[in-house]
């Protein structure tokens, strides 16, 4: 082993050795310093009991007579010595068993001990330490303990001593003023009635109801006063009571008034208002309740208006009422009522009258009043509802009454009698019999034919008059259809309107149908549709016209014209045929005339050339005759176009024409008309009258005017000569044909003849005055627009 | 700080090191109890400084390290000497946990004057724990070692993690994760 791992061995063995060796010292100072301690600890528990015996000597005299419990305890909560009250309190005796307070405290309060046991230490003193605790008996109770620490003669802290309160039921009794507290503020807080507190006129308190009604916040409405919600012109009356209330005259007041919301509106409320004064009488607040009303007062208005309405609406009733109070007085009745009866008073004057009296009147109106006044009384007496009584009164009315008592929550009240007057539903039956038999007579009785029939156009009814018609018995008919059964053929339809095809509208038809007996007849038949009380078409209605007469004389009248045009026709050929064959031989004769004067002017003295001319003279009248009777036929037909023709024209034409003796003027007196017409036509008719009017004028100086006037639908011409006049007797006669008053030449008696049948042409009418040596005037009109 | 820290750091250099090492520090440090040390006596923490300080000088090992290794010795060596402790533990973690409020509690009953670190729990679960090392002294490397060796003795493995909240490692977060088994 090398010298220096030696030296390092021993000096490490020294060290263990040293080591040991402190160890051991150490261990002996140890056990020294654990009996030194013991025995400080045993002289001190020896002195402190010395000190506890001494001091509970003390306490005993002054404590342990005390009512409250009374408790010494050491530092750890040991109790060491209590008084009665505080054993039986506890429900322990601290000499027969040991007890640490602390395991009384409820765990809730654990805490707040520790740290009201440090307050202890500290402080030397605990008021009013308030715990939960269990006692021995198990129960718990709320204690109160003032507590004190007690110092040995050295003044350090040896034991604790509190006297306990117990304060169980005190606590109780604040829980449950809390609790009623808390209720109190829900009612309040919940209420819907406004609820506040003043002072002097400033809000302290405020619930959310009010605030709500004024839209206020709590720290707003703090800010204001009893003015500032009020409506100015209304806050004098306010204001007064509440200075009566503060001189002690008022406690209570209760008004109606308006508040102003925070808004500018306003609402109308319910206001109470009491003082809560202090012992001295002063006002300690004012404790105001208010009711937002403005709901209310809007139902009493609608109340009012919907009487009103009520009021009105059986003054206007078609039902006579009567309405009766539990004193027999009339408390309401309408117009109608004093209608039906007869009664010559207001429904309002007869409001208050007693109603027996009315009664009396009543009672007339019905043939057997005494048994109607018994009726009465009896069901009176009864106070049943009694409905739909019929009456009937002396005049034949019927009258429907109806009795309903009232009452009001069991009590009596009074009675209604209403009245109506069913007469007329009363008779409504008979009416509808007697409409409908009245109907059926007709239908049966009339001449036309009436079918009804269903859908499918079967026969559900006819009439007499169709059976008739048609030749078959109501038997034979009901459900054919009667197209069928009639061969209906040719139908028409008359009123062309497309919808007449719809059968909900009604249509006529004319057609020829098959008799029984086979003869063929002409049917006019108009059909309309048949609908059941819900308005649904369930068939229809025909009524059915023989018109076989009137058919045969209208094909009569047809065959008829026809003939007429053909012989027309003939005859205006045969005019031709004979003017032309007439003047021929005519032509000879004059031809043959000239010759005899000029072969035999030697022989023929004066009379003969004057026998000659008269011969040419009335073969001249014979021709213009032939012609007149040429032009008069050619007159029917219309074969020229209508134009406009200017009269003035056609006049001055004639003038140009005609001969016109030297003395004899024509003069146009009114401008005439252009008119529309055949020219060739008006021609003549001028011509005629102006031919006629200038030839038979003897005057020396003869005047011939035309005038015109106008109405609506016609013209009227007239045509006015000096000339010699024409009796009374001709003026019918002239406008036939060859009828001639003249003797002058040249007068066939055609002219007039043309003229009123041109006249007639035109839809006018001719007729003439005139006076003999004085002059004639002729009239005629023509229609302006003609078809 | 207790005598038996320096009677197990002089057995852990010796064990390393040899006996010359140990010699060799003792002899190096001025120390007051000349290196004289009983597990239940109580010394300066200068003389631990002063054999740290040598030690490095003499095996050329950082401070850090060695206290590091140290943890690793010194759990051993207190589980043979109170065995009863660890033993009324079935986990790591649950061993940890209750450093403060159980093993602190009886050291105290033994060395009253003993000044011991203390361990603030921050979050616990059953496979993790975080707690926050405070002592004046700053050996949280020990405690590193001590931590992972406990691990060790429970057949288990961590993943440990630390964060110095005060510089001088006063105050030391530990952060440890068991590995799953």
């Amino acid at each position: 082993m090398p010298h220096n791992e030696v030296d390092i061995l021993k000096r490490a063995l020294d060290r263990q050795k040293k080591a040991r060796l402190t160890a051991e010292k150490i261990l002996e100072e140890k056990s020294k310093a654990l009996y030194d301690t013991a025995e400080h600890l045993k002289r001190t528990n020896a002195r402190l009991n010395a000190l506890l015996d001494e001091r509970s000597d003390e306490m005993d005299s002054a404590f342990l007579n005390i009512i409250d419990p009374y408790v010494i305890m050491d530092l750890n909560f040991e109790v060491i010595k209590t008084n009665d009250s505080a054993k039986s309190f506890l429900g322990f005796d601290y000499n027969k068993e040991s007890l640490n307070l602390q395991e009384l405290v409820h765990p809730d309060f654990a805490e707040y001990t520790k740290e009201s046991t440090k307050t202890l230490l500290k402080v030397g003193v605990l008021k009013n330490y308030r715990a939960k605790i269990y006692t021995r008996k198990n129960q718990t109770k709320y204690v109160q303990i003032n507590a004190s620490l007690i110092y040995n003669r050295e003044g350090h802290p040896i034991a604790a001593q509190g006297i306990i309160r117990d304060i169980t039921q005190e606590m109780e009794i604040e829980a449950l003023l809390s609790e009623q507290r808390k209720q109190l503020d829900i009612i309040v807080e919940n209420s819907p009635l406004g609820i506040v507190l003043s002072v002097d006129g400033k809000f302290i308190k405020c619930n959310s109801a009010m605030l709500n009604m004024l839209g206020y916040s709590l720290n707003e409405i703090k800010q204001l006063s009893v003015a500032d919600i009020s409506v100015k012109e209304e806050f004098a009356t306010s204001k007064r009571l509440l200075e009566q209330m503060g001189t002690g005259n008022l406690d209570h007041f209760s008004i109606n008034k308006r508040y102003r919301r925070k808004n500018g509106s306003t609402f109308m409320a319910k206001t109470s208002v009491s003082a809560i004064r202090k012992v001295d009488g002063d006002i300690d607040y004012r404790l105001a309740i208010i009711e937002d009303i403005t709901a209310e007062l809007e139902a009493q208005e609608k109340l009012a208006a919907s009487e009103s309405r009520l009021a009105l609406l059986i003054k206007n009733l078609d039902l006579a009422v009567l309405l009766e109070d539990e004193k027999g007085s009339i408390a309401l009745t309408n117009e109608k009522f004093c209608e039906m009866f007869d009664i010559d008073e207001t429904p309002e004057a007869l409001i208050g009258q007693n109603c027996s009296e009315t009664t009396n009147r009543l009672k007339k109106v019905f043939p057997m009043p005494v048994t109607f006044e018994e009726n009465l009384d009896s069901i009176h007496n009864n106070r049943l509802t009694v409905i739909d009584d019929e009456l009937e009164t002396k005049d034949g009315r019927f009258l429907e009454r109806d009795y309903i008592p009232i009452s009001s929550k069991g009590n009596y009240m009074g009675h209604l009698w209403t009245y109506k007057d069913i007469t007329l539903r009363r008779t409504f039956k008979q009416n509808l019999q007697a409409e409908k038999e009245k109907y059926s007579s007709i239908i049966a009785n009339m001449n036309l034919g009436l079918v009804e029939v269903d859908k499918f156009d079967k026969i559900q009814m006819v009439n007499q008059s169709f059976c008739a018609m048609s030749g078959y018995s109501e038997q034979e008919l009901l459900g054919q259809t009667a197209s069928e059964l009639l061969e209906y053929q040719q139908m028409t339809l008359i009123n062309d309107s497309s919808n007449s095809v719809d059968k909900k509208k009604t249509a006529s038809f004319e057609l020829k149908v098959r008799h029984k007996s086979g003869q063929t007849r002409h049917w006019l038949i108009s059909g309309a549709p048949r609908y059941d009380e819900r308005h649904r078409i369930i068939g229809s209605i025909g009524i059915h016209l023989d018109i076989t007469g009137h058919k045969q004389l209208e094909l009569q009248k047809a065959q008829l014209l026809k003939e007429l045009q053909v012989s027309n026709k003939e005859l205006h050929e045969y005019a031709h045929i004979v003017s032309h064959d007439l003047k021929s031989p005519l032509r000879s004769v004059s031809a043959l005339a000239t010759w005899l004067r000029e072969d035999h002017q030697d022989v023929l003295d004066e009379n003969g050339f004057e026998q000659i001319q008269m011969i040419q003279d009335k073969i001249e009248g014979m021709d213009n005759l032939i012609d007149g009777i040429l032009k008069y036929s050619s007159i029917g037909r219309k074969d020229h176009k209508e134009i406009e023709v200017n009269l003035n024209h056609v006049v001055k034409d004639i003038m140009g024409i005609i001969y016109i003796p030297s003395h004899v003027n024509i003069e146009i007196t009114s401008p005439l008309p252009t008119i529309k017409a055949d020219k060739t036509k008006i021609h003549q008719l001028f011509q005629n009258f102006l031919s006629n009017a200038v030839m038979h004028i003897e005057k020396k100086e003869g005047l011939v005017q035309i005038g015109c006037d106008e109405s609506n639908s016609h013209w009227t011409f007239s045509i006015r000569d000096n000339g010699v006049g024409i009796p009374k007797e001709y003026h019918e006669k002239i406008f036939k044909i060859f009828q001639s008053l003249g003797t002058k030449d040249g007068s066939t008696g055609i002219g007039l003849s043309i003229v009123k049948k041109i006249i007639d042409l035109y839809e006018g009418r001719v007729w003439l005055e005139s006076e003999v040596g004085q002059g004639t005037t002729f009239y005629f009109t023509i229609k302006k627009h003609r078809a | 700080m207790k005598g038996i820290v320096f009677t197990e750091f002089l057995d852990m250099v010796e064990a390393e090191f040899g006996l010359e090492t140990v010699d060799a520090i003792i002899e190096a440090s001025d120390l007051p109890s000349e290196g004289i040390y009983t597990s239940i006596g109580t010394y300066d923490f200068n003389e631990m400084v002063a054999l740290l300080t040598q030690l490095n000088q003499l095996v050329n090992k950082p401070i850090e390290n060695l206290l590091y290794a140290f943890g690793h010795y010194l759990f051993n060596s207190l589980g043979r000497a109170h065995p009863e402790i660890i033993q009324s533990y079935s986990s790591p973690i649950g061993l940890l946990y209750s450093i403060e409020d159980h093993i602190h509690v009886h050291v105290k009953k033994l060395y009253p004057d003993a000044e011991l670190p203390t361990f603030k729990i921050l979050e616990k679960s059953d496979t993790s724990i975080s707690m926050v090392y405070s002592s004046s002294r700053g050996l949280y490397r020990l405690a590193h070692g001590l931590i992972e060796k406990c691990f060790e003795h429970f057949n288990a493995t961590a993943t440990v993690s630390y964060e110095l909240l005060k510089e001088d490692g006063t105050e030391v977060r530990f952060d440890i994760v068991q590995n799953a088994a």
